[in-house]
């Protein structure tokens, strides 16, 4: 243990700098945010905004249909994340508690969404989601994640770990089956819904490449592409003060929500990584 | 829970499926249905695809066998992109191994602040990689860049990293690395975590100092995470994106094009979906051959925790 303690001061120093470097980009962009327009075109670094205004927020809202991404975002985060709870929990159930003809097949096909990147099917997904006329929706958006096999693959380990004598008395208390699943393997199971859900919802809050592919309006284009359109745009590109208020605009929340609960939120991740 | 047949005393009061056989079927069908849609049939279909000349030029498909593979062949933009993705590979793996490993190892040690630390050091993984590329566009941003402030302290020359032909691609690296080391860093702290603290104190007693302990008992012990980790971190570097498009653009020149932005030039830009298709296919299989061996790992890691 001592040598323990002679490590920690050498460790914090260590930590420390690394921390700075990490945050540095993000006070930096939150203080020019709050900067007026021109100050940025210093030549020499000035931290703190000489008159902090909120200008540039408002500049966003005006420039862009800001609200109507943020409602996107959520509805393609949430909603596919409902419908994920319906499919993977139905399935993982299944893979977990029953026995039948071809699961150990039935479960490679599905390890198979694990394997591969969904980068590389991006165009011919385009292509179906174009044919069934999803085009430019954010039914697009959710389209190739309906089926989670990461999802899948947590629940069923968690269902597996749910007593057999555990049913047995649930069926003789007349619930078996289906209400079984609803009343005593969900509710405990909870832990890992919460896992999954986290690391669904910042995925989705977070994803850029597939919804740019099948988005062509405001009607279905999440922040992360307002974002990236605005800075393509001429008077974006330019104009580092408001693109760095958008860039704040859209990791405000998460930003918050991942402080607050920072612990879940590490280890759900640290779960999502084992579990490929 | 097999087959039931009628009269089977068992929950008597609940209502049985009429057909069990099936139920777990049933219960299958809503995920295998959209698996088949969006990944089974997209995979199949790209390879089918990829024997086709199906463009702006020729609209209706047309057989031409492995065509669009010998154009991938001769084309030099395509072994550009996969050198310039090899490169990525090179310099973002060593980093994130060496810093999330370093940084594991340091938060590993129960020390004062350690939440504090952690949420600086992993807060980047939450942020959407376009609020990042953002924030680095103007850090990296040549006059009035954060970055080419403070290298005038050292001496340095104003840089426009991102319009060099040679430092574009170091400057995605560094993104990219800035982006994920936290993540990779709560992984190797969960594989740190499963190693026994008897180990520890049984090669102190045998006189190891804090080096060799590392070497000889921390190293080896996590190298299943280190392997596993080097892998994902390679396809990562696959699958990497959003940061060109937005920061680079491919360019200077294709300086730093990688194969997800050529594969989206050839679709979405020249509508080539011929050969946009034999370099997913490519792709497809370079990923594959990866995450086998990833999964080797990760069930080799299973079985020994």
């Amino acid at each position: 243990m001592r040598s323990r303690a002679a490590w920690s001061p050498a460790a914090h120093v260590i930590l420390a700098l690394a921390a700075l470097v990490m945050i540095v980009p993000l006070v930096w962009i939150v203080l020019t945010a709050f900067k007026e327009r021109n100050e940025v075109f210093s030549q020499i670094p000035q931290w703190l905004p000489a008159h902090p205004t909120f200008t540039n927020f408002l500049g966003v809202l005006d420039a862009m249909p800001f609200w109507q991404y943020y409602w996107n975002t959520i509805a393609v985060a949430f909603g596919l994340l409902a419908i994920q709870v319906v499919t993977v929990t139905l399935a993982a159930y299944a893979f977990a508690r029953m026995e039948f003809w071809g699961r150990d097949v039935l479960f490679i096909l599905l390890l198979v969404q694990l394997m591969i990147a969904p980068q590389s099917t991006v165009v011919q997904n385009y292509i179906t989601v174009t044919r069934l006329g999803l085009l430019d929706t954010k039914l697009a958006i959710m389209a190739p994640y309906l089926a989670s096999a990461y999802g899948t693959f947590l629940l069923r380990q968690t269902f597996k770990g749910i007593p057999k004598e555990l049913e047995e008395a649930a069926a003789l208390d007349g619930c078996g089956g289906i209400r079984f699943l609803l009343h005593v393997a969900i509710p405990l199971a909870l832990p890992g819904y919460l896992a999954f859900g986290l690391v669904s919802i910042t995925y989705h809050w977070n994803e850029f490449f597939w919804p740019l592919v099948v988005t062509e309006t405001t009607r279905s284009r999440t922040l992360t592409l307002g974002l990236g359109i605005f800075a393509q745009t001429a008077e974006g590109s330019a104009d580092w003060t408001m693109l760095m208020a958008m860039t704040l605009m859209v990791i405000a929340v998460p930003l918050i929500v991942f402080l607050v609960f920072q612990k879940r939120f590490i280890n759900s991740f640290m779960q999502s990584g084992l579990g490929g | 829970m097999g087959v039931h047949r009628f009269g089977d005393q068992r929950g008597d009061r609940c209502r049985r499926p009429l057909l069990p056989v099936l139920r777990p079927y049933l219960y299958l069908l809503p995920t295998f249905f959209f698996l088949f849609v969006f990944t089974h049939w997209p995979i199949l279909r790209t390879f089918y695809v990829s024997f086709f000349k199906w463009n702006m030029a020729s609209p209706t498909m047309e057989f031409v066998g492995l065509a669009n593979y010998a154009q991938a062949w001769n084309a030099p933009v395509f072994w550009e992109v996969l050198r310039n993705n090899l490169l990525f590979a090179a310099g973002t793996v060593p980093l994130t191994l060496g810093l999330a490993l370093a940084l594991a190892l340091l938060i590993n040690q129960k020390i004062r602040g350690l939440a504090i630390y952690r949420v600086f050091l992993f807060y980047p993984t939450m942020i959407p990689m376009a609020a990042a590329a953002m924030i680095w566009l103007w850090i990296l941003t040549p006059n009035y860049g954060l970055l080419n402030y403070y290298g005038r302290w050292f001496g340095l020359p104003d840089i426009h990293w991102l319009g060099d032909n040679k430092l574009a691609i170091w400057a995605l690296v560094l993104v990219g690395v800035w982006k994920r080391v936290g993540y990779y860093m709560v992984i190797y702290l969960a594989g740190l975590q499963v190693i026994p603290e008897y180990l520890y104190e049984a090669a102190r007693i045998e006189g190891a100092g804090p080096w060799q302990r590392f070497w000889k008992v921390t190293f080896p012990l996590v190298s299943p995470t280190t392997f596993f980790v080097a892998v994902m971190v390679v396809i990562d570097s696959f699958q990497a994106i959003d940061q060109v498009y937005l920061m680079t653009g491919g360019g200077p020149g294709n300086a730093t094009n990688l194969f997800i932005f050529y594969i989206y030039q050839n679709a979405f830009r020249f509508f080539d979906f011929g050969y946009a298709s034999a370099i997913s296919a490519i792709l497809f299989l370079i990923l594959l051959g990866l995450t086998v061996l990833a999964f080797r790992t990760l069930h080799r890691k299973v079985h020994y925790a």
